[in-house]
């Protein structure tokens, strides 16, 4: 007993010490000229719902959740947030090439539609993050819409 | 002594999961170092077979894989494609055919990276297969190949904008597989 005493004494402290180790936090209160609503056309609507459900994890600037201030699920949220802006940077899109962009709207309205995204993991702790039916439609038919429209500039 | 073990055991399940996915991005890291690694030898070899017609053949190899509905050999063309495109040599183009490959590759090598992670969910690698037929389509009209290729769509997929290259006149539906293999037709016939 005395020892598994010790042993979650040694976690315990070691837990305590990580809680230093504080991940660069991801926030930027500019919006680059690069930002997807300055290079394509995104309606009031669309945008307020790429904000609240897709822009922590794909954009240079996440709003923070509590759990955030402790670690490790700063460092889970900060390695969550790395991927997703490698694959997809709203605040960067107009940064891509176009075919890239074209991809990009088309891969939005298919992730949207195959339920893939926003992430169920992420949606569990983020409710306004849970898009309705109707949420849905509207990304993915502005997704397509937009996809078509730069390939008719870009064939 | 039980809330000290209750706060372990949370403890424990945080990190376990922190380990988890630590270990998923290192393989990304491991695959872009290979990419780059590759490049810069791609200059000083000589390669007998055009490496253009290795990117071809993956891709070419990758749509008969998800006609099949073989999800794990698509995964396999796919880092065929990126293979290929790693050893391209881009300095051989005329200008125009650069400035071509040069807006293609990025989402070509993209969308192979996808094709090639996602063997267990073959509907995904069809969404990404869709982009990269476009894109090879662009590539195949501006660099030459000395195939005869058909551009073949399907009304049935995507509203019809399912498209891809086939190196055979019969149709072999790559979108639906043997669900509807035959569904399309010839648009185009692409020859160099």
């Amino acid at each position: 007993m005395n020892r598994i005493k010790k042993i979650l004494l040694v976690l315990l402290v070691a837990f305590i010490a990580i809680q230093f180790v504080q991940p660069a936090r991801n926030t930027s209160v500019h919006v680059l000229s690069t930002d997807i609503s300055k290079t394509i056309s995104v309606p009031e609507n669309v945008h307020a719902i790429l904000q609240t459900a897709c822009y922590d994890c794909h954009s240079n600037n996440t709003s923070y959740p509590w759990y955030n201030y402790t670690q490790p699920a700063a460092w889970i949220l900060a390695n969550h947030i790395k991927n997703g802006k490698k694959d997809l940077n709203f605040s960067e899109f107009g940064s891509y090439p176009k075919r890239r962009q074209q991809s990009k709207l088309k891969a939005i309205a298919d992730q949207v539609r195959d339920g893939e995204m926003p992430l169920y993991s992420y949606s569990i702790i983020h409710k306004n993050a849970r898009l309705t039916k109707e949420e849905k439609l509207v990304i993915i038919n502005w997704a397509q819409n937009e996809k078509d429209s730069l390939g008719k500039i870009n064939p | 002594m039980k809330t000290i073990i209750a706060i372990s055991a949370v403890i424990l399940a945080i990190a376990f999961t922190a380990c988890n996915s630590g270990s998923s991005k290192q393989t990304n890291n491991a695959d872009s170092t290979q990419t780059q690694a590759v490049a810069t030898t791609a200059t000083s070899a000589t390669n007998k077979t055009n490496p253009f017609e290795g990117i071809l053949t993956g891709y070419l190899n990758l749509k008969n894989s998800l006609a099949a509905d073989n999800g794990n050999d698509a995964a396999k063309s796919g880092q065929e494609i990126l293979d290929a495109l790693s050893k391209f040599d881009a300095s051989a183009l005329t200008p125009g055919q650069k400035k071509v490959f040069l807006s293609l590759v990025g989402d070509i090598k993209e969308n192979s990276e996808h094709i090639n992670e996602n063997g267990n969910k073959i509907e995904h690698q069809r969404e990404h297969f869709e982009m990269l037929s476009k894109d090879m389509t662009d590539l195949v009209k501006s660099v030459a190949t000395n195939k005869t290729l058909y551009l073949d769509s399907c009304p049935m997929y995507d509203k019809g904008n399912g498209t891809w290259l086939s190196e055979t006149k019969e149709i072999k539906n790559p979108y639906l597989g043997k669900r509807m293999d035959t569904c399309g037709a010839i648009k185009e016939t692409i020859k160099n």
